[in-house]
This record gives structure tokens, sequence and C-alpha cells, in this order.
């Protein structure tokens, strides 16, 4: 009888692995995301940049208006350190 | 046959963990090297977790190959290896699912918790028959 509720538990995760969505949720959810909120971050080309702060890593605050009157590259990426 | 087939199983997943858990534990060590490049992406607190499970996966792959040898043992361990196969395949669908882990992995995640979930079958299905004892 054990045998059976385990081969049905282990049956029904497999056709579930079989079944998910062909790309992940949060990839899609990402995808999402990304376009619900281009048409409104197409209006911010060319516009002044806000007035923004943040802390570097030696926790100086640095505010945007410092970093006026040279080129600048702003690079926004999510962490990978785990 | 089906002592030979859980013979087989027992022993390839048992070869498998303890290359795995070695690779693991070792990881710790090179990670440890000044200037050192880990072969995954992780910082101290993923190495040491990774030593962790590596020597876990030692001692449950040297229990497998004790179940591949001796069936009695392979009797005992077989249930409570099916159910963390099922676990180590559980997760790997929430992660590939929830995809925060796509990025570096892809379906691999999906793949491996295929392989885990007919394993866990096999050591169902395969696990050897009680000795019959003549007083």
């Amino acid at each position: 009888m054990l045998r059976w509720i385990a081969t049905l538990v282990l049956v029904g995760l497999f056709a579930l692995n079989l079944w998910m969505p062909s790309s992940p949720l949060g990839r899609r959810g990402n995808e999402r995301t990304v376009r619900a909120h281009v048409p409104a971050a197409a209006s911010w080309v060319g516009q002044r940049l806000p007035d923004l702060a943040f802390e570097d890593l030696d926790g100086r605050v640095v505010r945007s208006a410092d970093l006026l009157g040279h080129p600048l590259l702003l690079v926004f990426e999510r962490s990978v350190d785990w | 046959m089906r002592a030979a087939a859980f013979r087989l199983v027992s022993g390839a997943t048992g070869l498998l963990f303890v290359g795995a858990g070695l690779a693991l534990f070792f990881a710790f060590f090179a990670y440890q090297q000044p200037g050192s490049q880990p072969a995954l992406p992780m910082g101290p607190l993923g190495h040491y977790f990774a030593a962790f499970a590596g020597c876990a996966l030692v001692g449950w792959g040297g229990a497998l190959l004790a179940g591949a040898r001796d069936l009695a043992t392979g009797r005992g361990i077989a249930p409570m290896t099916a159910l963390a196969l099922a676990g180590l395949a559980l997760y790997r669908m929430l992660g590939w699912f929830m995809g925060d882990y796509y990025a570096w992995a892809g379906d691999l995640l999906r793949y491996e918790a295929a392989l885990f979930l007919l394993l866990a079958l096999a050591f169902v299905w395969l696990r050897p028959a009680p000795e019959r004892r003549i007083a």
C-alpha cells in the first residue's frame, strides 16, 4: 500500500515536471514587467536625470548632481553573490 | 533480476553521490586559495553550505554503495533514499519554475528533477524483499 502511495506521489511530481510551462514563471514575469515599462521608459529618453542619491560601497553618499560635467555610464545589475 | 537491478541502481547512485560530494567538499578548500576563481557562482556562505552538503553526500553515497553490496542494508536505506531523491527533485522544480536559476542553469534543473524522480521510483520498486529466515 505504502509503495503505491509513494509511486502515486512520484509519478504526480514527474507529470508536474513535464507539465510545467515551457518557460519559467520568473523569466516570463520579467518579460512582462519589461514590456509593461518600455513605453514609459521610452518617454524618458532625452529627459533630465532626476535628482538621485546613492550610497557607495564605502558608505559615502553620491548625488546625481555630483556626477555632472563628465561622461558617465550607469550600469544596473542584479547581484549574483549567492 | 530485481536484486541485480537494485545493486546497479544503488551502486551507480552511490558512486555519483560520493563523486559529487567530494567535489563540493574540496571546492571549499580550493575557494580559500588567494585569487581563486570558483567554478560555481557562490560566495563564502555558499561554499560553506556546499562543503556541508558534500560531506552529507559522501555519507549517503557510501551507504548506497553498502546497500549495493548487501541487499538487507539496501532494503533499509531504499525508502529514505527515495524520499530524499523526491526532495532533490522538488526543490529543483520550484527553482526552475521561479526562474531565479534559469540564467545560470537553464533547463538543467528540470532534467535533473526528472532523473531524480526516476531514480526514486527505481528505489521504491526495486527495493529488495525481506530475507526469509528458517528457524
